[in-house]
């Protein structure tokens, strides 16, 4: 008798990390917030913090459409010209 | 490699299994592998998976969506092997492909409602001519056991998540308790006992188009009025337990389905209400007051003046409210089925592609 394999796996994608940064004084921060309850309290929090240890500067605050969706282009766009460093953060 | 393929090395993934000539032997090397939902499975054979497909015209590489969050890509060929898996019959694979590419449409944004705790049931409902040629129950116990288009098609849409969506308990799964329409939920709209149009209708189909609607629902409320003999009173009980302080989300954004059968669908039809009308009661009346939520810490701080008298209502928008009729004629019951939040997720209704004669 055959077995038939029922399950597929997931198809790669190229995924490349943005070059890391060599120090964080001065650089502009990205926020994305996924709206969760307590995500923009944390992010808001995070940025303050970095601010004041790093002198970083929290260059803008982006939402997401939900937690559920991927950020969308206008977002990213927003995002590569915006900031230097960006933070994701849930805040469940 | 996992506890059973150390175990079992060469019972790893599919092919010949020469030691596999007992039934009940096949079906466990099926569990061995981690490929069922817990029930035992129909093996499939090569003339199975290909009169599936052919029940859809489809080839198996054909691609049927994609998620691109998850990576994922679905083939007819790996939905076919799943619909055999559940016992159905290769005419429902029409049902079951349109509710995969609901599943894979970008507004179903299916990665929240797979993997969240909350451990939604994708309520799969079958609207238009096919229900009744298939055999889809829409009457007498519609979300119950009993009926095989309705328990197999639920099903395989539940092994797809699984086997191709990688949608498996613990690992994207993460379900604090699911719920037992995980297993299956498929119902077919009760077209010819509503009085109103279908909801396929609503959603812009002809009546004649089979279309299948996929909606994440948390959980399942029957809603009990034996008294009511106008729609006020009746309604109310929807709009409580709607609006019960449990209820996922409090933040006004809600989608939820509500299915109408037997005594409560005669008394709506009684009176001349329209889908529109009972909307408009529960947009009202499906409500809170602040000061409810944050006794019940649903919303943070304490109760301050004012919050009494102040109204969270559970939905935005009278569209946000899915009705259909389903279920038998006797009884004086109803259910409610509460989603997800319209941002996070929505119901998505496909046509069925039926094969060309």
């Amino acid at each position: 008798m055959k077995l038939f394999d029922p399950t597929a796996p997931p198809v790669p994608r190229e995924v490349r990390l943005a070059p890391r940064p060599a120090h964080l004084r001065g650089l502009r921060i990205g926020l994305v917030e996924n709206t969760k309850f307590n995500a923009a309290p944390l992010l808001t929090k995070l940025g303050d913090l970095l601010r004041d240890r790093h002198g970083m500067t929290v260059a803008l605050m982006t939402t997401k459409r939900s937690p559920s969706h991927e950020i969308d282009e206008a977002q990213i766009a927003a995002l590569r010209k915006q900031a230097d460093f960006v933070v994701s953060g849930i805040g469940d | 490699m996992t506890d059973l393929e150390r175990r079992n090395p060469e019972r790893r993934g599919e092919g010949e299994q020469d030691d596999l000539t007992d039934p009940a032997a096949l079906i466990e090397a099926y569990y061995e592998r981690g490929w069922t939902d817990g029930l035992p499975v129909v093996p499939p054979t090569e003339k199975s998976v290909r009169a599936t497909l052919d029940a859809a015209g489809l080839r198996g590489d054909e691609v049927l969506g994609e998620i691109a969050g998850r990576n994922t890509v679905v083939t007819a060929d790996k939905v076919a092997i799943n619909v055999v898996l559940s016992g159905a019959r290769p005419e429902y694979m029409p049902v079951v492909i349109a509710a995969v590419e609901s599943l894979c449409h970008p507004d179903f944004s299916y990665h929240g409602p797979a993997s969240s705790t909350g451990g939604s049931a994708m309520v799969t409902v079958v609207h238009g001519p096919i229900a009744a040629r298939l055999g889809i129950n829409a009457g007498n116990n519609a979300f119950g056991q009993g009926t095989r288009a309705n328990a197999t098609i639920g099903r395989a849409v539940r092994l797809v998540m699984m086997n191709v969506m990688q949608t498996r308990p613990g690992l994207l799964d993460r379900a604090t308790l699911g719920n037992p329409g995980k297993y299956a939920f498929c119902f077919a709209e009760n077209a010819a006992e509503s009085p109103w149009p279908p909801m396929h209708v609503e959603r812009g189909f002809s009546p004649e188009q089979s279309a299948v609607t996929v909606y994440a629902s948390n959980s399942l409320y029957q809603v009990y009025n034996q008294l009511a003999a106008t729609p006020e009173p009746l309604l109310l009980c929807f709009a409580d337990a709607l609006a019960n302080l449990g209820v996922p989300n409090v933040k006004g954004f809600n989608q939820s389905l509500l299915v109408f059968a037997g005594e409560h669908t005669e008394v709506l039809a009684r009176s001349g209400w329209s889908k529109d009308d009972v909307r408009r009661f529960l947009v009202e009346r499906a409500r809170r007051t602040v000061a409810d939520f944050k006794r019940a810490t649903r919303l943070p701080g304490d109760v301050r003046s004012g919050d009494e008298r102040t109204w969270r209502h559970v939905f935005e928008d009278p569209a946000d409210i899915l009705v259909v009729c389903a279920g038998g004629r006797a009884g004086s019951w109803s259910a409610c089925l509460p989603g997800w939040g319209k941002k996070w997720t929505r119901a998505v209704t496909t046509p069925v592609k039926e094969k060309m004669a």
